[in-house]
């Protein structure tokens, strides 16, 4: 019947988000009662190495949430183009009309609103589907109420939706909550982005939001311009569905700067607003050419994906714990865990997409097996690219790909540079002050020279049309010789030894010593 | 003087009544669709409700829906005082009324402008906008929407005085130099209407709206081939959006290229009976056999004409029941249709009674023109 669109990312918009967005991500699935009903969250330039906003806190949402709930992530590098255009990080008009688009076509009605909103139907029992379904064709609004912060943050239970809809019914009585803010036509009330139901086949006519409106604000009163032209009238369901916003103004959202706010200009986008349509988007609007990731809380999980790659890759442990230490004197010795370095390593590729081509250069070959039977266990389709220049590492393991280092670099969306002994053995204690051979050390040379030089070129190596920087990991990097090395050329956070992992994008040193390091990592002296 | 007469009087401004008033001014109300009186009444209700006579206001509202019992407005406004004053129940069969009398009656073609394929009387937006142009007088939108509700209301002259407006302080405006086209058509000031449309169509010959417009123009005014090429044009740039394509096809009385946009329709839209309708038109008019009896709900004009079509009420039944001159070319093309097989004479003279007394914006108006044309040819 109806597919309700919400955008945002994994940050901290405005006041305790996660809290309002579970309350109402978990009402809204409440009052849908038509199979064909979906919610629709844009997860818009959330950084490629976080989970969506949802994933992130999906153990807050009730399983029929989780059920009806699809996820369209739009990268970081499906933003750049856009980047310079605007001060904002999450655009309105592109993330609602990507959804639009890839909204179910079976659905009748698409309703915006937002991640703080509950809809309380009426009259008890009555879901939002019914009173969709039984309304005639139009564009219909209803107020907002305001909810004080103090009663959803201290009183709501995320997970309680119905518990939360009957303590809206009451307090609504008991602290004179509904009052209807009316507002000039074609906007009928105030904040009235929060719930505008148009029929799916008139936002298709005409071309859904207007996508030049970079700058924030009036998104929703453009809408309603072109949509009360369209349709000739503004119709309310104030009879039939009462809407509260969980308040969130203890904190000011990144979008609200008070008198210095910038915004879209109200006379262009709402008084001079003379079509409802938008030919300057006419065939382009919702990005139909781009392929946007579907992500799913209630199959094929993140976490389901994490375990099964490491199920593939490792066997359980046999002892109750095993040890390693961080000594200075023990700074040379490079012998790790693999099998408890493995599950941090993954975890830096889980929210990247399936597609990624990830490079791998290494010095133990157990670790090139082990990452690439986790790599494919884990549902990437993206090639492990191995360069030829690592001796001794496997060759001919599914979806790995071997050729010169030049060659892979423009290839890769990812790196993994792994610092271990080629010699050291599986059953071999680690940190007990062990040296490298000539065979290790050989190894290591290689892989410390390519990753200089991919760090340091990574900028024009990148694929074609990238825009982009592209993640480096570094495997056994902290509390050892090359520890310096990778955070010379990679801004990494400080990160606990046991993990043995850092990740950063490469850095852009502007000093005399990071234009040297770059220097010789170009020429890979 | 009757109660409402006085009220009425009441309604308006003392310069008003003494009728010293000398010009429009951009931000007066002018009544509509609904007759001056019911319309006043509810203009006042609306002012004494928000002063806080609810009681006063449902009277007044009451009033005027016995004035013109299809003032959805004024049902939906009564809803809402009655749901302010705690009477859900009442309010809500208050509200599902409004909105059944705006569901009432056929929606206009879906090959024309946006503005005429609206449903319902729009007092509400006429009021609503014309307060807007108290404030924002310089504005493209207030001028254009009132204007569009008052041409939906088929009240072209004042649709064309905000188009004039809108197109006085946005002279470059298209999109209001084609409205008021719309106008200039409705008022049936056709010569006029195609001047506008044919600038309209040099900035923007892609546009479908403006083409359909001048097509029907054309059509009023008799140059059958000048319309057809308009709607050849826009059955072109429509690449296949079902509705509009099937519409457009009807005018051209081009059967084959109805057919299946019609198909489609009959299978996305069984609400609608007219699909229904077209689409054994086009089949009896290609010597194919109809699709199996159709029905519609009993009482509606819809129903009559599918039981016309199935032979099971007269002519004299459904033409009695034809209460406008729309409805009786709809009624008068179906039986030139069920006649054209065995009697052509028969046909032709229905067909050329829809033009004698049909409206030219009808799609039955284009496509009996095109089938005399067609067949003096």
């Amino acid at each position: 019947m109806f597919s309700v669109i919400l955008y945002g990312r994994n940050d901290s918009h405005g006041y305790n988000l996660h809290k309002r967005a579970a309350i109402s991500f978990n009402a809204i699935a409440e009052v849908m009662s038509d199979p064909d009903d979906e919610i629709l969250f844009v997860d818009y330039n959330t950084p490629d190495d976080h989970p969506t906003f949802p994933e992130a806190i999906h153990d807050t949402l009730t399983e029929k949430a989780k059920k009806v709930l699809r996820i369209l992530r739009i990268r970081p590098e499906q933003h750049a183009h856009l980047k310079s255009k605007t001060h904002l990080v999450a655009l309105e008009a592109q993330s609602r009309n990507v959804a639009l688009r890839r909204s179910n076509p079976r659905n009748r009605w698409v309703l915006y609103t937002n991640t703080d909103m509950l809809l309380v139907p009426r009259t008890e029992g009555e879901s939002l589907s019914d009173i969709l379904g039984a309304v005639p064709d139009g564009f219909y609004q209803i107020p907002r109420f305001e909810l004080p912060e103090m009663l959803w943050e201290a009183a709501f239970d995320r997970r309680d939706p119905v518990g939360n809809l009957a303590k809206l019914r009451d307090w609504s009585v008991r602290y004179h909550l509904n009052q209807v803010v009316h507002n000039f036509m074609p906007m009928k009330y105030d904040a009235l982005g929060d719930f505008q139901a148009a029929l799916r086949e008139d936002m298709f006519a005409i071309h859904g939001f207007d996508e030049s409106m970079l700058l924030g604000w009036h998104c929703d009163s453009n809408l309603a311009a072109r949509l009360a032209l369209y349709r000739g009238r503004v119709d309310t369901l104030i009879d039939k569905v009462f809407g509260y916003h969980c308040d969130h103004t203890r904190v000011a959202a990144a979008n609200n700067k008070g008198r210095q706010t910038r915004m879209n200009d109200q006379d262009q986008y709402i008084w001079n607003v003379s079509t409802p349509y938008v030919p300057a988007q006419a065939d382009d609007w919702g990005w139909p050419d781009v392929e946007i990731e579907e992500v799913r809380l209630d199959r094929e999980t993140s976490y389901e994906r994490f375990t099964a790659g490491l199920d593939a890759a490792l066997k359980p442990a046999t002892a109750p714990y095993t040890a390693t230490s961080l000594e200075w004197h023990l700074y040379d010795d490079l012998t790790y865990d693999l099998d408890h370095t493995l599950p941090f390593v993954t975890d830096q590729m889980l929210t990247y997409p399936r597609s990624t081509a990830v490079m791998v250069v290494a010095t133990r070959r157990v670790f090139v097996d082990r990452f690439v039977t986790a790599w494919k266990a884990m549902g990437f389709t993206g090639p492990v690219l191995v360069p030829n220049e690592c001796e001794g590492l496997p060759s001919g393991l599914p979806g790995q790909e071997r050729g010169a280092f030049e060659e892979l670099l423009p290839k890769a969306e990812m790196f993994i540079f792994e610092f271990g002994l080629a010699t050291q053995h599986a059953d071999e204690p680690v940190r007990t002050g062990r040296m490298a051979g000539p065979l290790d050390t050989k190894r290591l040379k290689v892989v410390a020279k390519l990753f200089r030089q991919a760090a340091s070129t990574e900028a024009e190596t990148r694929p074609s049309g990238r825009r982009t920087p592209r993640r480096f990991v570094g495997v056994n990097v902290i509390y050892n010789k090359f520890w310096p090395l990778f955070t010379d050329y990679v801004g990494a956070n400080i990160n606990p030894f046991c993990s043995q992992v850092l990740a950063g994008l490469p850095r852009n040193d502007p000093s005399l010593r990071g234009k040297v390091l770059r220097f010789r990592g170009r020429r890979a002296i | 003087m009757s109660n409402s007469g006085m009220l009425l009087r009441l309604s308006g401004s003392l310069r008003d009544t003494l009728g010293t008033r000398r010009r429009q001014p951009v931000d007066d109300w002018i009544p509509g669709l609904n007759g001056g009186e019911a319309e006043h009444l509810f203009l006042r209700a609306k002012a004494l409700y928000r002063m806080g006579d609810g009681k006063a206001a449902i009277s007044l509202l009451r009033l005027a829906t016995e004035i013109t019992p299809s003032f959805s407005d004024a049902i939906e406004a009564e809803g809402e005082v009655l749901d302010m004053s705690g009477d859900t129940a009442a309010a809500s069969v208050k509200y599902e009324e409004a909105r059944r009398l705006r569901r009432n009656g056929r929606a206009g073609a879906p090959d024309r402008h946006f503005v005429l394929r609206q449903q319902g009387s729009h007092t509400a937006e006429i009021v609503a906008y014309t307060r807007v142009l108290k404030s924002l007088k310089k504005f493209a939108l207030p001028n254009l929407a009132r204007g569009n509700a008052y041409l939906a209301d088929r009240q072209p002259e004042m649709a064309l005085a905000d188009y004039e407006r809108t197109l006085k302080l946005h002279p470059g405006s298209l999109d209001a130099l084609a409205l008021k086209g719309e106008a200039l058509s409705a008022m049936g000031n056709y010569a006029a209407a195609i001047e506008v449309f044919d600038t309209v169509i040099a900035a923007r010959p892609r546009s479908p709206d403006a083409l359909n417009a001048r097509g029907i123009a054309h059509i009023a005014l008799g140059h059958v081939d000048r319309a057809d090429a308009d709607w050849g044009q826009q059955l072109k740039l429509l690449n296949g959006q079902p509705a509009a394509s099937a519409y457009v096809a009807l005018r051209l009385a081009d059967y084959q290229a109805a057919l299946p946009h019609l198909e489609t329709m009959v299978r996305n839209d069984s609400q609608d009976p007219y699909w229904r309708l077209y689409l054994h038109t086009a089949l009896v008019r290609l010597g194919r056999p109809p699709s199996g009896r159709e029905s519609a709900d009993a009482d509606s004009w819809g129903a009559s004409l599918l039981s016309l079509q199935s032979g099971t009420v007269s002519q004299e039944e459904v033409l009695a029941r034809a209460d406008t001159a729309g409805r009786r070319a709809e009624a008068l093309f179906q039986l030139g249709v069920a006649t054209h097989a065995g009697d052509r004479s028969a046909a032709r003279s229905y067909w050329q009674q829809v033009l004698d007394d049909g409206p030219p914006t009808l799609v039955e108006y284009a496509a009996a023109r095109n089938e005399l044309s067609r067949s003096v040819s």
